[in-house]
């Protein structure tokens, strides 16, 4: 083309000589992990027409597992057919040649990788160093690795200076580009239990296009919080994971992981600072794909808005899961001064359908500091059987002579200790 | 640099950016040649890097509505743990004018990417399926710029003296917000799009390095013409790479299915006219003759006996056939033999209209013709020697005269013929052969649902024929011809159809390796729950026979005596059955990458054939790394612990050094393999694999190519000339040549079933 021409006609050295041709080729390979060969089994018995011809061939194929050719996946590796899809946590390798096409001896080599993502250039050679001779029909040989941390569009910079032999310096430089994709969904949700405790659910799909193994998916927690992962039944020895025993995630498939979180000690009794946002942890994904090709991210901190509890909080220590029915059970209330000020507080419980209260009502706590609690244990019974929700408890500030009500602070299960005659 | 040359291309193309964003908006953007390839051409940096935060959260929104009752909080994913933040590299010394050009028409990129990503993104994959990156050279870039100039210069009303500065300026100002986004990906938050590219089957196969280079581009677009039918990769596995949502399996010789073509409509330019159209023999009776096939000479040496009933031109026929045993003599000795192999146990509907043949309530010709099987070619001519085309296009028609294969004409038309060339894998050839057998039997080309009678011979002649189109991955043109057979169930499709031809004689014609290749055909069409369904009638009635065996009943259930040998006998060829059968469902479950029942299956088939339990649990194992499950019991690793030759736990132990990236000691695996078993094709290759993986191109191609010269029957196997060719191709750009070398090196030992793909020379 004339105007190319024109152009480097106006350029300096390095695409003046990018017209003719160069004395180094240089070649770049993606280096996924090899695969295994499958062949196609077509079998037939002795007495067909072909007779054993059909297994002959197959025993003679070199990439049949012998002994078992109706196998499908042999042992025989094969090298990357295409560039594949390159996901956010995984490692990038590749393969860089550069060859010696001409037949002189060409001189001072450098050959350097970058990679420009939309953020930054990162140098990715093992060596800066310039090699000082290559003879013809040998290649300079290198292979770089690089972890993936961003996604979108990255380009691989290969430049290769090099002197010829009448003391020519010449340059050239190849780009290759390719899109880093997003291998995962992750969205989250926080339920908040009526003790301090605070459950993460995480769903986890895959959106890439070939299976991953989850081989770690945990939960980091912020300084606040322990936490315990549910993902896994205990029976009597080990402990076996609820997704079952090989734990791969097929293209779009989502995966629901359960943790629980309780504050410290230390923090939970300044209950009342654990308010507004609060930072719960980060999620820590570590996955495989074909022949142990690795990934890991993880996810940003994980936020969660502490539920209110107004001025005072009253919260349970104690209460038991199950009762019986018309026998008074025991529960211990946090009672905790969540405001800026000083309360003096007055107790007051109310019966409901169900739930009756034992003592008096009407009683002094006396006087809560901010950021202060106590507890009380109260008595309770039941006259209706099934799961009773507990409510009916008032606190009275007497200062601001203001009321607060808690119903449905928790449930209990009623269950009739008798076995009737009848049954 | 050239001051007065130098500015001109950048304002200018900014200028272009200008009028490309207000044609996007207008006019679709494919209907502009140049603007689309200008596109192209551009590197464009990270397009989703621009996507505001607040376009994120809307598509979440909604998507959460549609996707949760219960809403869910998006979360951001910060990438590994161990990334550093670094500083936006100063554009460096390399990244001169060129690239800064490049950057600037990267932000007019990105703008029109927000507009139509969908597009933008739905097109990119279609392109460069290569492994090798595809370069975007420099050279050419300035050419497009100049071209644009060129173009669109007249328009641009803005002057140029003043801008010459703008683009580093843009660059510096475009970078520090991006740059502050740098350490945490805000990838997580934009749902809708990346799925919707899930969703859509290829979308993200081919992706990422685009190819803008002219030169390329032409190789490109027949591919991009018919992305379904024909895939250029060879055929290789592709189970647990990125699958490929477009047959995956399909068309490992897809030049040859690009279907239409190699169905020829009728015979008239078939390669052999004189022999495929002979003049009518007159030996054959008027019967005969009234087909309006041209029947064949095939027979003619054989059709010497005169004809004697209607039914007879069938069973004459049958005479023909070396193999085919006379049809009123055997009728007297109903071998056990048979029994044992024919058994089968039809459909209600069928059974009965056997039933009724076989009491003579109704004779064969009044039955409904739907009922029946009434196969006929449905493409008569797939002649052709990829191999030798190849030869002709690179070495010259000389080199290429010098192919000899055998064809369809070479050979004995008979049986005998037909397994020579099955057996120098000349199996086109072979299939050419089956189809002018069938011709010769009335089912040839257009007969098909013309009433007809079958024999052993003609269905096992139909096995063979499809077969090897299988094993041609010829897969579409096995179906249509399949297509007639239906269920495989039709009354004449039993012996008990033709009592006079078959007096005694019950059971199915067709023969058991035929249904179990009927039943994995769909799942190389994309259709794996087809195969599953029909993989799973098959085993019920191995199951049921087996049972019935046990029973002291004969196979189909009848009150026979059979003596101990051969119920023994019996036994144990339907226990075989039913293993193949097992096998073909764990393979089809592990294309459809059902790890967990596909292992289960393997499991279950150790019971069947113990002698295969090593090669089964290696298997299971390399299965297991696939997907890196490591759960006590049933590890890769554990695998490797068992009893076992040591080649094999050698062997196993490299995969698991594999799949933990540790490629040094996968090759000292690999080599102790070679200690022990020096000409082990396997263990050869894939030390040589490891080689590349381990900066060592030169050894590893060395290795392979002494291997391929050296002892070519085990070495030009095509996974094996895969890797070579690819490493050709990484080594330099003089890889042609070297590959020319490997297809005369083929050319001389393989048929014309060789898959030339292997040697990536198109």
């Amino acid at each position: 083309m004339q105007v190319k021409g024109q152009a480097s006609a106006a350029d300096k050295m390095e695409v003046n000589q990018a017209k003719q041709e160069h004395l180094l080729a240089l070649k770049v390979m993606r280096l996924t992990k090899p695969t295994l060969f499958t062949n196609m089994p077509v079998t037939c018995e002795d007495r067909d027409l072909p007779g054993d011809l059909f297994v002959r061939l197959m025993k003679d194929d070199p990439s049949t597992v012998k002994g078992a050719e109706t196998l499908i996946l042999g042992e025989m590796l094969t090298l990357p057919q295409n560039f594949g899809n390159i996901f956010l946590g995984e490692t990038f390798s590749s393969y860089i040649s550069v060859h010696n096409d001409s037949n002189q001896v060409v001189k001072d080599i450098l050959v350097k990788a970058d990679l420009q993502t939309s953020s930054q250039r990162l140098n990715l050679s093992a060596s800066n160093s310039a090699v000082s001779e290559l003879k013809p029909e040998c290649c300079i040989d290198d292979v770089i690795h690089h972890e993936v941390k961003e996604i979108g569009t990255h380009i691989l910079v290969c430049a290769v200076s090099y002197t010829t032999q009448t003391g020519e310096k010449l340059y050239f430089r190849k780009f290759f580009k390719f899109q880093v994709l997003k291998p995962l969904d992750v969205k989250t949700k926080f339920y908040n239990a009526e003790t301090d405790e605070v459950f993460l659910e995480a769903q986890i799909q895959n959106i890439t296009t070939s299976p991953m193994f989850m081989e770690k998916v945990s939960l980091e927690p912020s300084l606040m919080y322990n936490v315990t992962e549910l993902n896994s039944v205990s029976s009597s020895s080990e402990s076996e994971s609820t997704f079952g025993r090989m734990s791969y995630l097929q293209p779009l498939d989502t995966r629901q992981y359960l943790y629980c979180l309780k504050p410290k000690p230390e923090f939970a009794e300044k209950a009342g600072v654990i308010k507004g946002v609060t930072v719960i942890g980060k999620l820590d994904i570590v996955w495989k794909t074909n022949l142990g090709e690795r990934g890991r991210l993880q996810t940003s901190q994980l936020q969660r808005m502490a539920p209110g509890y107004g001025d005072v909080r009253l919260s349970l220590e104690l209460i038991p899961d199950t009762v019986s029915l018309e026998e008074p059970f025991d529960i211990t209330c946090k009672i905790t001064n969540c405001s800026e000020r000083t309360m003096d507080l007055v107790l007051e419980m109310c019966n409901t359908r169900s739930v009756h209260w034992c003592g008096v009502s009407g009683r002094q706590l006396g006087k809560l500091t901010p950021n202060a609690s106590l507890s009380i244990p109260l008595k309770l019974l039941s006259s209706v059987q099934g799961l009773q929700s507990i409510s009916g408890l008032r606190l009275t500030d007497t200062f601001l002579k203001r009321t607060y009500e808690y119903d449905d602070i928790a449930q209990v299960c009623v269950v009739c200790p008798y076995t009737s005659p009848e049954s | 640099m050239d001051s007065s040359e130098a500015p001109a291309p950048r304002p200018v193309t900014l200028a272009i950016d200008g009028a490309a964003e207000t044609l996007e908006a207008s006019v679709p953007p494919q209907t502009d040649p140049t603007e689309d390839s200008f596109r192209e051409e551009s590197i464009d940096l990270d397009a989703e890097a621009f996507v505001s935060p607040q376009d994120d959260s809307s598509h979440f929104e909604s998507l959460k509505d549609k996707l949760n009752d219960q809403m869910m909080e998006s979360v951001m994913i910060s990438d590994s743990p161990n990334s550093e933040e670094e500083d936006v590299a100063p554009i460096d010394s390399l990244l001169e004018q060129n690239e800064e050009e490049e950057a600037k028409t990267t932000d007019g990129d990105t703008e029109e990417r927000n507009e139509d990503v969908s597009t933008a993104s739905a097109a990119e994959p279609e392109e460069a399926s290569e492994a090798l990156f595809k370069e975007e050279s420099e050279e050419e870039k300035i050419v497009q710029v100049d071209d644009k100039r060129e173009n669109v210069a007249p328009d641009d009303p803005k002057p140029e003296a003043p801008k010459t500065q703008e683009p580093a300026l843009e660059i510096d100002t475009d970078m520090p917000p991006k740059d502050e986004a740098v350490p945490v990906c805000t990838i997580f938050n934009q749902g809708v799009l990346p799925k919707a590219q899930a969703l859509i089957p290829d979308g993200f196969q081919p992706t990422l390095v685009k190819s803008p280079s002219f030169t390329i581009g032409n190789t490109e677009t027949p591919n991009k013409l018919v992305p379904q039918v024909c895939q250029p990769s060879p055929s290789l596995s592709k189970f647990f790479t990125e699958s490929s949502a477009v047959n995956p399996a399909s068309d490992f010789f897809d030049s040859f299915t690009t279907s239409t073509s190699f169905i020829s409509i009728s015979n008239p330019n078939a390669e052999s006219p004189k022999a495929a159209a002979p003049p009518e023999s007159p030996l054959l009776s008027a019967a005969t003759a009234a087909e309006t096939v041209p029947t064949s000479t095939y027979f003619t040496p054989v059709a010497t006996k005169p004809q004697v009933s209607p039914v007879e031109p069938m069973s004459q026929l049958q005479t023909v056939f070396p193999s085919g045993d006379d049809p009123f003599g055997s009728a007297l000795i109903t071998s056990d033999l048979d029994k044992r192999y024919d058994a089968w146990l039809p459909s209600d509907d069928t059974r009965k209209v056997l039933i009724s043949v076989a009491t003579q309530q109704i004779s064969p010709v009044q039955i409904d013709r739907e009922q029946l099987a009434m196969p006929g070619l449905k493409f008569d001519n797939l002649q052709g020697d990829a191999v030798k085309d190849l030869m002709q296009r690179f070495l010259g028609d000389q080199a290429a005269m010098k192919r000899q294969v055998l064809s369809a004409n070479s050979v004995e038309q008979n049986f005998l013929g037909l397994k020579r060339l099955i057996s120098t894998k000349n199996w086109r050839a072979a299939v050419d052969l089956t189809g002018r057998l069938l011709t010769a039997h009335g089912q040839g080309y257009g007969k098909s649902g013309q009433p007809t009678n079958h024999t052993t011979d003609s269905l096992q002649l139909w096995f063979v024929r499809l077969a090897l189109l299988v094993k041609l991955s010829l897969f579409q043109n096995a179906e249509l011809e399949f297509e007639p057979f239906g269920n495989l169930d039709h009354p004449n499709l039993y012996y008990e159809y033709y009592p006079t031809v078959y007096p005694g004689r019950r059971g199915s014609m067709v023969p058991f390796s035929m249904r179990v290749l009927h039943a994995e055909l769909p799942q190389y069409l994309q259709k794996p729950q087809e195969t599953l369904d029909r993989l799973h009638r098959i085993k019920s009635v191995c199951q049921k026979i087996l049972s019935n065996l046990q029973e002291g009943l004969a196979e189909d259930g009848s009150m026979m005596n059979l003596t101990q040998d051969n119920r023994l006998a019996s036994i144990q060829l339907w226990r075989s059955r039913l293993s193949r059968v097992m096998y073909s469902m764990a393979n089809c479950l592990l294309m459809m990458k059902d790890y967990v029942l596909a292992v289960e299956t393997y499991h279950s088939i150790i019971e069947y054939e113990p002698e295969q339990r090593v090669q089964l649990l290696s298997g299971i194992g390399r299965i297991f790394l696939q997907v890196r499950a490591e759960t006590p019991g049933v590890t890769g690793s554990d695998v490797k612990t068992l009893p076992r030759p040591p080649k094999t736990a050698r062997s196993n132990t490299a995969f698991v050094y594999l799949s933990q990236n540790n490629y040094a000691d996968a090759h000292t695996c690999f080599s102790s393999v070679l200690k022990l078993d020096p000409k082990n094709p396997v263990a050869n290759n894939n030390a040589a694999v490891c080689l590349l993986y381990l900066g060592r191109l030169k050894e590893s191609l060395g290795q392979l190519e002494s291997l391929v010269h050296k002892d070519p029957a085990l070495y030009l196997h095509e996974s094996v000339l895969f890797n070579l060719t690819t490493m050709y191709e990484l080594e330099s750009s003089r890889s042609t040549q070297k590959k020319q070398a490997l297809l005369e090196a083929t050319a001389c030992r393989e048929g014309d079933s060789f898959n030339v793909q292997c040697l990536k020379l198109v």
